[in-house]
């Protein structure tokens, strides 16, 4: 499970942390990406997806949103969920539920 | 009037050292490396508001070349030894100062850089790094504190620049070497074609 995202430590961008951590195979992850139509960079130990906004995602399953707007990070986070099969986010406690108390 | 080149990479050091050059009245050139897919924007933007600042406080044009990085940060990514990576970066990053340098005219070259504030800023690390280049290397800060260092970059307006948010290099290796081998690394550099990847990023630098 992915852990809540949160700003990084330089503050530029929103990450999200898989607990414990995974192990992608990033040849599968890049060529699912490509048929997405989304440009990679591929480094190996990393690859750079020129998602909206731009994201880096390690073999870990570390993920690093280029925003500072942790909606479109959000947005981000839930296409690659589906396209590379990641497993689902811790909830976030700060929005209620539906008919919930905040 | 003599003149050098500057490595700037938008933190906190290199304009104060730029700053202690054009003080003493050295006419002074300044390169970013850019290292965008694996930073974002931040470095470069800083960098360009940094030089703003000097180049209203000392009338000096201070030209920025602009060099494109990312791509060689992928191929060493790709093909060399992770462990080693921050020195191999440097290397790249002071041949293609060099090599600016001698466009311009330049001869000597100038860092931020101080001992031991990061794992890659050691002794061995820093003369790894700079073995790849004729030129002197001028450290203005090497012998500084961190504190020092921060109170000039108050003083000068730059440390509210340097500290805004940023993405860091992605590129940096979880356990970067602190002590470089030079055979190890130059035995790594046979991997490449060292001379085609600094033609190709000096070629495809831009002046701002």
């Amino acid at each position: 499970m992915y852990r809540r995202l949160r700003l990084c430590s330089n503050n530029g961008g929103y990450e999200a942390i898989p607990d414990p951590p995974l192990r992608l195979d990033l040849r599968v992850a890049r060529s699912v990406l490509e048929r997405e139509g989304i440009a990679v960079v591929d480094a190996r130990v990393m690859l750079i997806a020129a998602t909206d906004p731009e994201v880096t995602i390690s073999q870990s399953g570390r993920l690093l949103f280029k925003t500072r707007d942790p909606a479109a990070a959000e947005r981000a986070f839930g296409q690659l969920q589906r396209w590379l099969d990641l497993p689902g986010r811790e909830p976030d406690e700060r929005i209620p539920r539906r008919g919930g108390i905040a | 009037m003599t003149r050098g080149v500057m490595l700037m990479s938008g933190g906190i050091d290199s304009p104060v050292a730029i700053h202690l050059m054009l003080r003493q009245g050295y006419e002074m050139v300044a390169v970013h490396m850019d290292n965008r897919p694996f930073t974002d924007d931040s470095p470069l933007e800083k960098v360009v508001d940094h030089l703003g600042l000097l180049r209203a406080r000392y009338g000096q044009p201070i030209p920025l070349y602009v060099v494109p990085h990312g791509s060689t940060q992928t191929t060493l990514m790709r093909t060399t030894d992770r462990h080693v990576g921050c020195v191999l970066c440097r290397r790249f990053m002071w041949r293609s100062a060099e090599r600016i340098a001698e466009r311009e005219g330049a001869s000597f070259l100038v860092t931020g850089e101080a001992l031991g504030q990061v794992a890659s800023q050691t002794l061995s690390n820093m003369h790894s790094a700079t073995a790849s280049v004729r030129l002197p290397i001028v450290r203005p800060l090497i012998g500084f504190d961190k504190q020092e260092i921060e109170a000039v970059a108050k003083e000068l307006g730059t440390y509210g620049i340097s500290t805004r948010p940023g993405v860091c290099c992605q590129a940096v290796p979880d356990k970067p070497a602190t002590r470089s081998n030079l055979v190890q690394i130059l035995r790594e550099e046979e991997l490449l074609d060292v001379d085609q990847i600094i033609d190709d990023c000096v070629r495809k630098s831009v002046i701002l």
